[in-house]
């Protein structure tokens, strides 16, 4: 149960509708779901039969004082709470089961396709995925629900009219035709309320967000003395949620009176009904008894279906087309792949790579520096992150690298883009993630001159490198860099935070830490250069106020405000 | 940088907690006076429909029931059902919004204080347990309503109400109520001993799992870079089935309490038909009677069950309120802490005229660690401009928070004007318009005074890029900036705040790209016609400034101009010889 189940990811076309994914999904798991169903029927059923118990106990042992069957209806009591419980222990594991299995099952399908794609390509999703990944998957897997305790709240009261039929024909017809508007009325009504629901709740999220996004700012407000400024702001957020909140407890309140009398007049012309019959003489007191209990037993269900079940759906179906939206992002930016395989790549081939009109050569071994604007060197990147982008070309020994299998293709060449993220875990961790041999670690971290701070490489790094200042987390990620030990390794801006003393050590220990290998190097910084074989200047090519320069980094993508 | 022992922020007590609450309450308790006297009436008049159905059964069975009978029940179990949940739904509406307006109260308090307590508190603490705090607590208080005022409300009332109605008209079935009761509290003990580390380790699991997805979010591009996709995505896929495995644990918790509360049920419907077959036997009780006795016993199980099932919503709701109340009602007085002997921090010493910053003989260290700053003597003159120079771990961002008065020193005194300002080196651009990011520190900035600013530090360029100009957003789910970009903000925002002093730690460090020129001009228009203090990381912004300090192990070991330095033969002669023949060849 500790390992995580092997499970295929789900196919989505680029015409599939949200509609019919929440189908396929609530259905594709018939082995665990029915065996569910029936469970979760025998639950209900069970529930809705209590009071029928009960009033044919009273009926049958407390008027007509016979101990016997006093003893006999006890024994029906308890063995229908056995079975019931029973059924519903397992019912609900296996619920719960099905939810876990298709949320693991959707979140794989989203880890393939988006997060992690296999042919790689250079833009990355945005913030939203993690929201998508975790909220819109519980709600779409959630929806499987649907198919096992809705199906068993039915049954329930079918039970419910079927007993009323026995009865008297009359009060099961009533039922039967009540109790579906009853559902419809409820369902209108809380469908009212979860949409309002749903905005309340994206207000109170976007005030939290602003808690905290101002406190991550701290130092930043504190620092011009904005803590006046900021406060006011945020009680202005605050304030909006209060209204959404109060408008809310108002919907709130008008279902809960419309379900309440809704339900409560339904109940008592039921019982109205009962009354009459059984003064006419057409039902037993018993029969009667039976009657209010049934009666009783029909409300939680109706308000159950009413109230979970039609906003489960609702979502399920607004979280499916989340999901939907980012699958078909992702698939109409993957690009086919096309493994010819024909061609050998030496161990350590010529990289040539340009972009922007540029064109850089790195000879086997050669360390290269390239000095470029920022327009420019986000393009050289972005073409070697991934060669199957339009941008640049790409080529090893020649061979154009988009004919490459991704896999073949960052086997020879490893890129360490600008903005270093650290992963959760521990400075060895995040050294060592693509390094052989521990002494390789070693020698990355005193080339990358992080002894000072890392004596000890057993510590945690932090959420994100939090635990480090920026200078840290760069050099950590330039050991990371220098342990993986690439034939071919591109470096981007690795020293920018790094003070002036520090980046001049690095500079003198890159070449021994790169012997043997091929390293390119695009960066300003005039030690780094410094300590390249040659340097290649495009700088000249592109004035360095060039506002177009000033363009979003290619790993971000504008989010959806 | 390294990890101090964490002076947590306080957590309210149980007492203190009420305490704030109540106070916070006023304004609303005439409502929850009405939410007590409308629960309990409509919890009442529940009770009307199980009685008036006992009452129709005896009829029918002694046969005195007749058309108006049936009719005269019906009609009071319809107008009792209208009217109870009327009550309901009127009890639950006025408790909601008294609960929401008192959490919009604190919530607001507490942000207020979060950001006005002295900074060294919160660097000590951390920011992440304020972030906590001030999202994660805020929401679950917010969450937990819908599932614990009905609780508190009406489930409670009708609990009492129905209980007392039982023992009033039937008090025999009561007492047998009572009898199944131990069985009940032994489920609670159960499950508020089972059931909270569970929770807690669904929820552990569940942020480990966003954190992952988060890291190969942010991280795509060394994913990508470094060949992890498959390390990666085995990493996300490992803990998403953690998180399974721990929700599975606490489904069956919870059904495990199923089991239990369901014996707790039928004992009470056994002893209902116990009871009522003696006292029927006895002649002391009617069949009607039971009837209204069961109805009523089945009417409070659903209660009972509700109640169980939220208690630890409720516990969690609790501990949440707690976290917050403990920042909100940290006394402002109080909040600095004990001074340390024999440092005056604070603007109050006036340093002289033509002065601006003096530092006398300051000593600082972090907690009980060796000192980072030991006997630094420094003044910098109005409208000096001083360069820090030195390797990381010297002191220079140590010494900026001391002068910006975000450390107070252990030893020595500190002087500078009111009006300071910081930039450090980690840019954060906040969620919202470019106009709101820069009028942060300057509410009643014109947008012509804001396209100045721009204008002066360079970033005017920006609204070649973000279409809707001053309205754009930018931050977290908007326009993204790049670091340069989020700098060139900083420094317009500095302008608009207009300090005395203004400190720059490393704020241009970032930029190591072709902009570092652009960034330098930046900054020399933002420092302009006021004093500075830049913590220098490329030496040509140090070369810049009228004076230069340069600092090693704690201690100023080299102090002049430029040339000055430059013909000392020291240290900085020696970075700088580096420096500028590097940047010569390339």
């Amino acid at each position: 149960m500790n390992t995580p189940p092997a499970v295929p990811p789900f196919e989505v076309g680029v015409d599939e509708r949200p509609r019919r994914f929440v189908a396929r999904v609530i259905f594709s798991l018939p082995r665990v779901t029915i065996p569910a169903m029936l469970l979760a029927i025998v639950w209900q059923v069970g529930e809705s039969a209590v009071p029928v118990v009960m009033g044919l106990a009273i009926d049958r042992a407390l008027a007509t004082g016979n101990a016997g069957q006093l003893g006999l209806w006890l024994g029906v009591l308890a063995a229908l709470y056995i079975a019931l419980t029973a059924a519903a222990g397992l019912s609900l594991r296996l619920t719960a089961h099905a939810v876990q299995l298709l949320q693991h099952r959707i979140r794989g399908t989203l880890s393939i396709g988006v997060l992690h794609p296999s042919g790689g390509a250079a833009h990355a999703p945005d913030g939203g995925v993690v929201s998508v990944m975790t909220n819109d998957v519980a709600r779409l897997s959630n929806a499987v629900i649907l198919v096992i305790i809705p199906v068993s709240r039915i049954m329930a009261i079918g039970f419910i009219a079927a007993s009323l039929l026995v009865t008297h024909w009359l009060l099961g017809l009533v039922v039967l035709i009540g109790a579906p508007v009853a559902v419809w009325l409820m369902g209108v009504l809380s469908g009212r309320l979860s949409r309002d629901t749903r905005e309340y709740q994206a207000l109170l999220a976007s005030t939290v967000g602003q808690a905290t996004d101002l406190v991550a700012g701290y130092r930043v407000v504190k620092g011009v003395r904005a803590e006046a400024e900021a406060t006011r702001r945020y009680r202005q957020a605050s304030r909006l949620t209060l209204v959404g909140a109060t408008r809310n407890a108002g919907l709130l309140g008008r279902f809960l009176m419309g379900s309440g009398v809704v339900s409560g007049t339904f109940v008592a012309a039921v019982m109205g009904l009962a009354g009459w019959f059984a003064v006419d003489g057409q039902l037993s007191i018993g029969g009667l008894i039976t009657a209010v209990g049934l009666a009783q037993a029909l409300l939680p269900q109706i308000q159950a279906i009413a109230s979970i079940s039609i906003p489960n759906l609702a979502n399920a179906r607004a979280a499916a087309a989340h999901i939907l939206d980012v699958l078909r992002d992702k698939a109409t930016s993957t690009p086919k792949t096309t493994n010819t395989g024909v061609r050998e790549i030496t161990a350590l081939p010529a990289l040539e790579v340009s972009a922007s009109g540029a064109t850089i050569r790195v000879e086997p071994g050669e360390l290269v520096g390239v000095r470029a604007g920022d327009k420019t060197a986000a393009r050289l990147v972005e073409a070697l992150l991934d060669p199957r982008a339009g941008g640049g070309e790409t080529r090893l020994d020649g061979v154009a690298a988009r004919e490459l299998s991704p896999a073949e293709f960052r086997s020879r060449v490893t890129v360490a883009p600008h903005r270093a993220t650290l992963f959760s875990g521990t400075l060895r961790d995040n050294v060592a993630v693509t390094a052989g041999a521990p002494e390789r670690v070693d020698a990355a971290v005193r080339a990358a001159a992080c002894d000072d701070f890392a004596p000890d490489l057993d510590v945690p790094a932090g959420e994100g490198g939090n635990r480090l200042s920026g200078g840290q987390r760069q050099r950590i990620a330039l050991a990371r860099a220098l342990a993986s030990d690439a034939p071919v390794l591109v470096l981007h801006d690795p020293t920018t935070a790094v003070d002036a003393v520090t980046e001049h050590a690095i500079a003198g220990r890159l070449r021994g830490a790169r012997a043997g290998r091929s390293t390119l190097l695009i960066a300003s910084a005039p030690a780094l250069l410094a300590a390249c074989d040659r340097v290649v200047d495009l700088l000249g090519e592109e004035p360095a106020l060039d506002r177009t320069a000033l363009d979003k980094s290619v790993f971000d993508k504008p989010g959806t405000p | 940088m390294t990890a101090t022992t964490q002076q947590a922020l306080p957590v309210a007590s149980g007492r203190e907690t009420a305490r704030e609450v109540w106070r916070l309450s006023r304004g609303h308790r005439l409502r929850l006076a009405a939410v007590a006297g409308l629960g309990i009436v409509s919890a009442a008049v529940d009770l009307i429909g199980p009685v008036a159905a006992g009452f129709l059964v005896d009829r029918v069975q002694t046969g005195t029931a007749g058309l108006g009978t049936v009719l005269t029940v019906a009609t009071t179990m319809a107008v009792a059902a209208v009217l109870g949940a009327a009550g309901t739904a009127a009890t639950i509406v006025l408790a909601t919004r008294a609960y929401h307006a008192i959490l919009a109260a604190l919530r607001e308090q507490l942000v207020a204080r979060a950001l006005t307590l002295p900074q060294h508190r919160v660097e000590r603490a951390g920011t992440g347990d304020l972030i906590s705090r001030s999202s994660d607590d805020v929401t679950a208080v917010a969450d937990a309503a819908p599932a614990v005022i009905p609780v508190v409300t009406v489930t409670a009332f009708t609990i009492v109400v129905s209980l007392g109605g039982l023992a009033a008209l039937e008090w025999p079935y009561a007492a047998a109520f009572a009898v199944v009761l131990p069985v009940y509290v032994l489920a609670m003990r159960w499950y508020l001993r089972t059931g909270p580390p569970v929770y807690r380790a669904e929820r552990a699991a569940m942020s480990a799992r966003a954190q992952q997805i988060l890291e190969s979010q942010r991280g795509y591009a060394t994913v990508l870079g470094f060949g992890l996709t498959e390390q990666r995505h085995r990493a996300v896929m490992a803990a998403s089935w953690g998180v399974a495995v721990q929700s599975l644990r606490a489904r069956t918790v919870q059904s495990m309490l199923n089991a239990r509360l369901n014996v707790g049920e039928c004992l009470s419907l056994a002893a209902v038909l116990v009871v009522g077959f003696v006292l029927i036997e006895g002649g002391t009780s009617t069949v009607g009677a039971a009837t209204t006795a069961m109805l009523l016993v089945l009417r409070l199980l659903g209660p009972v069950n509700q109640l169980l099932f939220v208690i630890d919503t409720l516990q969690s709701a609790l501990a949440s309120l707690s976290r917050m109340i403990g920042v909100a009602t940290i006394p402002a007085d109080a909040a600095a802490g004990p001074s340390p002997a024999g440092a005056a921090a604070g603007p109050s010493p006036a340093p002289g005229a033509g002065t601006s910053v003096r530092l006398h003989e300051v000593a600082f260290s972090y907690d009980d660690g060796p000192l980072v700053l030991d006997a630094v003597t420094l003044d910098i003159g109005s409208g000096e401009r001083v360069a820090v120079v030195g390797a990381s771990g010297a002191g220079k961002t140590t010494l900026a928070t001391v002068i910006a008065g975000i450390h107070p020193p252990d030893a020595g005194t500190v002087a500078r004007p009111e009006r300071t300002a910081v930039i450090t080196q980690e840019v954060h651009v906040f969620a919202g318009s470019l106009r709101d990011n820069l009028t942060l520190a300057a509410p009643d900035a014109t947008d012509r005074e804001i396209e100045d600013a721009m204008e002066t530090t360079g970033s005017a360029g920006l609204f070649d890029l973000l279409p809707d100009g001053l309205d754009s957003v930018v931050g977290a789910g908007g326009h993204p900036l790049t670091d340069a970009q989020a700098q060139q903000l900083a420094l317009a925002r500095l302008l608009l705040a207009d300090p005395d002093l203004a400190i720059l730690d490393e704020a241009t460090a970032e930029a190591g790209s072709a902009h570092a020129g652009l960034l330098d001009r930046a900054t020399d228009a933002a420092l302009a016609g006021r004093t500075g203090l830049v913590i220098a990381h490329r030496l040509s912004q140090a070369a810049a400034c009228d004076r230069i300090v340069v600092m090693e192990h704690g201690r100023i070991t080299e102090e002049g101009t430029h040339d000055e330095l430059l013909s000392a033969h020291g240290i900085y002669a020696r970075l700088w010889e580096a420096w500028d023949s590097r940047r010569g060849s390339a």
